[in-house]
């Protein structure tokens, strides 16, 4: 860390989805700006000074050599993981979830990337918009009396609508997706755009038909999924593609390595290649990697000190008018249940109510996969290539007693690679990889072979997006005893799924089985789909699948009953902000990357017009 | 003397904070590798020193990638201390200085190592010689002298293993391989002599030299030395149980002549995992658990980037490619077809691949 001012106007912690958007509003605007990032920053190809990327096309650097869990006293203490390069490393930083009647498993959900970009370096990159009605969640199902498996009327008492609509949220949208570079097409979406900012999707990959051709069978109006990968020269963030439609052009994204690959080119719109490294050069921009955060201090109700440890773990202290902590959900909840830990006051503030890491949510997600009739070359591909809204409207969700809706889409990047198609071979969660090839031990020789000619590049999924009914019981906590490399309390997260959530789970992985047999037999529903369910069918449903971490600190407009306010500043300190998804009070009918920018943009705005800036 | 590759701050630190910087010290990352009181058992990821990575010599990509880079750390935390490092990578005698990396309490250097290569080196803190307190290879000499060891991409010398272990791993992977049938073994055979002939100088087809079935042994024994050294004493105890049940059953064949159909027996008891006769249950209880590291190691030898010493030549990839069938027709690819059901070398650096943009 060379010589630095010891006072910046903003502190963000966090440089992935969250954090990056408001860093590059507040950069441009002339603020100086310190983004403090716990992991490295890995360059690609690009901009580092060789010309080599430390992401790369390997998988094993994406899905590492076996660790085993020493934490003791866990139910899967002596337990092997398979982390990435960018992931923490169980051992010292793990997240605890609470299993009823099982006891408590370390893990970390999928996508966390401790690095320059956070998640935004291993997604898929679809970038979805929430439906119109994501936002008003309460209203819609006010009065309504015909929604299944909700015996307690949870749904009526526990969701809130958001403080802002779809409209004041739209112009976010445009600019993100302007901002970002993402391809796809408007055609056959719901979610009405001011600006038309897509690029020029690349052609689906051939084996992705049969999952349009199944959503046309079922009156399911496709459109390309958009997804946050560049097609074409991207001004805003200046990156550069070779020429589309140029046969000897052989490179481009569609190589299989993108979905939990960093790209070592500059075709993932992480928010390091589209919003950083932009305004990286700018004097009043200052990006602090492999810095870990500690904990905050305030006087009253202003944040006065951002402690942090620096890359050789010295304790160094910054300031700044206004803090935004921007870690992903759970660690943003963490490091203020951390901060409120060491100080009354911080306490008293943030715990003023006791909704602090109450109705932690991820997503009702879930599908179905098949080996398809024929064989394509997987690898020629991006992440997802087909979606559709059709479970996203107002018609299906009462026709089904569904409380909210939820987009469809196939996944073309699944087991496109060869070792990928091995180790989740059988296997439903990130903490199961291995088991199923491992444990099928006739899978020798000629059998080998054989599974290696049914599977290899002829299956494909369909997957479905789905809110997750919020209870307040579903929270974020400090765990007792486990203690990260820090000696610092880890996040505790307890967290069921509602009755209602396991009927929409069944009712939309029906949905997806269906799109896989009509489009198998050209229209015929009748191709046969061994694997299809909710995730919280899965071995250890809990834990790794929850990829998309969101709520814990929900905003709205009363302060009794949200932590935050409609700007997404905590309600009873002046300067301190949440930027990452944990301001979500539901968690919406599609991926939330786009939400979580397009929100962190508005928030952005918040600040130059907040009068602390 | 070794040519000095100038990383920047940024680069080193990347790979130091996530390992090195922490108090808790407690042995967490223990997973049978090291002695109880090692310290090097709080340290995460700690195989990652020195960092191995690739190269470019300022000219050319293509050219450089006979080369890697390796990045030595140490921690001198208080920033007295004069820190170089010795090694066989340069002339054993002269010490490389490595400076501190910025403000911080590192001190980092960086030299280019031919690929395929094993290397012992020391460093030197104020003129005397230390182990690298982190990384947990280490080799002693017949001199008796112990050395910090590292090994370069694409390496061939054998480093876990006595050659008898060798031969019989070499049969056991054979048998979980799909690559048994005739069709396969003689698709492998040209493939692989191809490239042996494309490329005579190049190390990139050498592992096939060590006759074994895509370099899937080789890759074990890496990935032991590395990355997995925790379970390099499954494979000792347990290739010594399997070396004394074969002989149990035909004292007077050599394990590496027995006909396939005594690795197959065999294969499938363990399996079972129970009643595996002659097999020493006190001394590791579960046949089977061995049998499903060994599945994992085995496909991942086989599949994974050939840099990690596995799949040689990328005849793995080559055998997805032309090898797997038409569902529709049941067909094999006809020897001239003009696409592949894998086409693995777009998006693979040359000269491995072919991508005209990545550089690996």
């Amino acid at each position: 860390m060379p010589n630095q001012p010891d006072r910046f106007d903003v502190i963000i912690i966090g440089s992935g989805a969250g954090g990056a958007p408001i860093a590059h509003t507040l950069v441009n605007a002339g603020k100086s700006v310190l983004v403090i990032e716990k992991g490295p920053l890995y360059r690609p190809q690009a901009d580092d000074p060789f010309g080599l990327s430390d992401y790369k096309r390997d998988e094993l650097i994406s899905d590492g050599p076996e660790k085993r869990l020493t934490i003791p006293g866990l139910a899967n203490t002596g337990a092997s993981f398979y982390t990435s390069h960018v992931e923490p490393d169980l051992n010292d930083e793990p997240h605890i979830y609470r299993k009823a009647g099982s006891g408590d498993f370390a893990t970390i959900e999928g996508y966390t990337c401790q690095c320059v970009g956070g998640g935004t370096q291993h997604y898929g990159g679809v970038s979805l918009r929430f439906s119109a009605l994501d936002f008003r969640l309460r209203s819609f199902n006010e009065g309504r009396t015909d929604l299944r498996n909700d015996p307690n009327g949870d749904v009526k008492r526990e969701v809130r609508d958001w403080p802002i609509t779809y409209d004041d949220l739209e112009p976010y949208y445009s600019k993100a997706e302007r901002l970002i570079g993402i391809n796809g097409t408007r055609e056959n979406q719901v979610k009405r755009a001011s600006e038309e900012n897509y690029q020029k999707p690349l052609d689906p990959n051939p084996i992705s038909d049969y999952a349009r051709v199944g959503m046309l069978a079922l009156g399911m109006k496709p459109y390309r999924t958009p997804q946050a990968v560049i097609t074409q020269n991207h001004e805003p963030s200046g990156r550069k593609v070779g020429p589309l439609g140029d046969p000897a052009w052989e490179g481009g994204p569609k190589t299989a390595y993108v979905n939990r690959y960093g790209d070592a080119l500059d075709f993932k719109s992480n928010t390091w290649v589209a919003l950083l490294r932009p305004i990286s050069k700018k004097p009043n921009l200052a990006l602090w990697p492999n810095c870990h955060v500690t904990h905050l201090e305030c006087q009253g109700s202003k944040i006065t000190k951002v402690n942090l440890l620096d890359p050789s773990g010295r304790e160094r202290s910054f300031s700044s008018k206004v803090v935004v902590v921007a870690c992903s959900a759970i660690e943003s909840v963490r490091l203020l249940m951390l901060s409120a830990e060491t100080s009354p006051e911080f306490n008293s503030r943030i715990n003023h109510n006791d909704l602090l890491g109450k109705y932690f949510l991820t997503h009702c997600f879930g599908g179905a996969s098949a080996v398809m009739p024929g064989r394509f070359d997987k690898s020629l591909t991006v992440d997802s290539d087909w979606a559709t809204d059709f479970c996203g409207s107002e018609d299906f969700i009462r026709s089904n007693g569904l409380w909210a809706g939820a987009t469809i889409y196939n996944n073309t990047s699944d087991q496109a690679l060869p070792i990928a198609l091995g180790r989740t071979h059988g296997a439903a969660d990130l903490d199961t990889l291995w088991h199923g090839f491992d444990n099928d031990t006739s899978i020798v020789g000629e059998r080998f072979r054989t599974f290696l000619d049914l599977e290899f590049n002829r299956r494909l999924s369909v997957s479905f997006m789905a809110n997750q009914v919020p209870q307040k019981a579903n929270r974020i906590e400090l765990h007792p005893s486990v203690r990260d490399k820090w000696g610092r309390r880890v996040a505790y997260i307890i967290k069921t799924w509602h009755s209602h959530d396991q009927y929409l789970m069944d009712t939309l992985a029906r949905r997806c089985r269906d799109v896989l047999a009509y489009g198998g037999d050209n229209g015929g529903g009748h191709y046969p789909v061994e694997g299809f369910g909710g995730v919280y069918l899965s071995e250890n449903a809990l834990a790794r699948i929850a990829n998309h971490i969101l709520g814990g600190a929900r905003f709205g407009t009363i302060e009794a009953d949200s932590v935050l306010d409609k700007n997404c500043r905590a309600w009873r300190f002046d300067n301190l902000y949440i930027g990452d998804g944990a301001f979500m009070p539901t968690s919406g009918s599609g991926n939330p990357t786009l939400t979580i920018q397009a929100n962190a943009f508005r928030v952005g705005d918040a600040l130059l017009q907040s009068g602390l800036l | 003397m070794a040519t000095i590759v100038q990383r920047d701050d940024v680069y080193v630190l990347n790979y130091c904070t996530k390992s090195l910087a922490r108090y808790n010290t407690d042995a967490r990352h223990n997973y049978g590798q090291y002695s109880p009181d090692d310290r090097r058992a709080g340290i995460a990821e700690a195989w990652r020193f020195p960092v191995i990575d690739s190269y470019y010599d300022g000219r050319s990509y293509e050219d450089s990638y006979a080369f890697n880079t390796a990045t030595f750390v140490l921690v001198n935390a208080d920033a007295t201390h004069d820190v170089a490092v010795i090694g066989t990578f340069s002339d054993l005698v002269t010490p490389i200085p490595m400076p501190r990396v910025g403000d911080s309490v590192y001190c980092a250097v960086s030299v280019a190592v031919p690929k395929g290569q094993v290397h012992r080196y020391r460093f030197v803190v104020d003129g005397k010689t230390t182990m690298d307190p982190v990384n947990p290879q280490r080799v002693t000499t017949p001199e008796g002298t112990e050395w910090s060891r590292f090994f370069t991409q694409y390496c061939t010398d054998i480093i876990s293993f006595e050659r008898w272990e060798l031969t019989l791993l070499l049969r056991l992977t054979d048998h979980i391989l799909p690559f048994r049938t005739i069709e396969s073994q003689r698709f492998l055979n040209i493939y692989l002599k191809n490239i042996e002939r494309q490329s005579k100088d190049s190390q990139y087809a050498r592992a096939y030299r060590l006759d074994q079935p895509i370099g899937v042994v080789n890759f074990i024994d890496k990935i032991l030395a590395r990355e997995e050294s925790h379970r390099l004493t499954d494979y000792k105890i347990c290739l010594e149980l399997i070396d004394r049940v074969l002989r149990q059953r035909d004292p007077y064949e050599e394990p590496a002549q027995m006909p396939v159909s005594m690795y197959e027996d065999l294969y499938n008891q363990m399996a079972q995992d129970s009643g595996v006769q002659g097999w020493d249950y006190s001394r590791y209880g579960s046949p089977r658990y061995f049998l499903q590291l060994l599945r994992r190691h085995t496909y991942t030898g086989a599949f994974s980037h050939p840099k990690y010493g596995g799949n040689a030549g990328a005849a793995g990839w080559a055998y997805l490619a032309h090898n797997l069938t038409d569902p529709l027709t049941g067909a094999l690819p006809a020897d001239d077809a003009q696409t592949t059901a894998f086409d693995w070398s777009r998006a693979f650096e040359r000269p491995l691949g072919r991508s005209p943009e990545y550089h690996g």
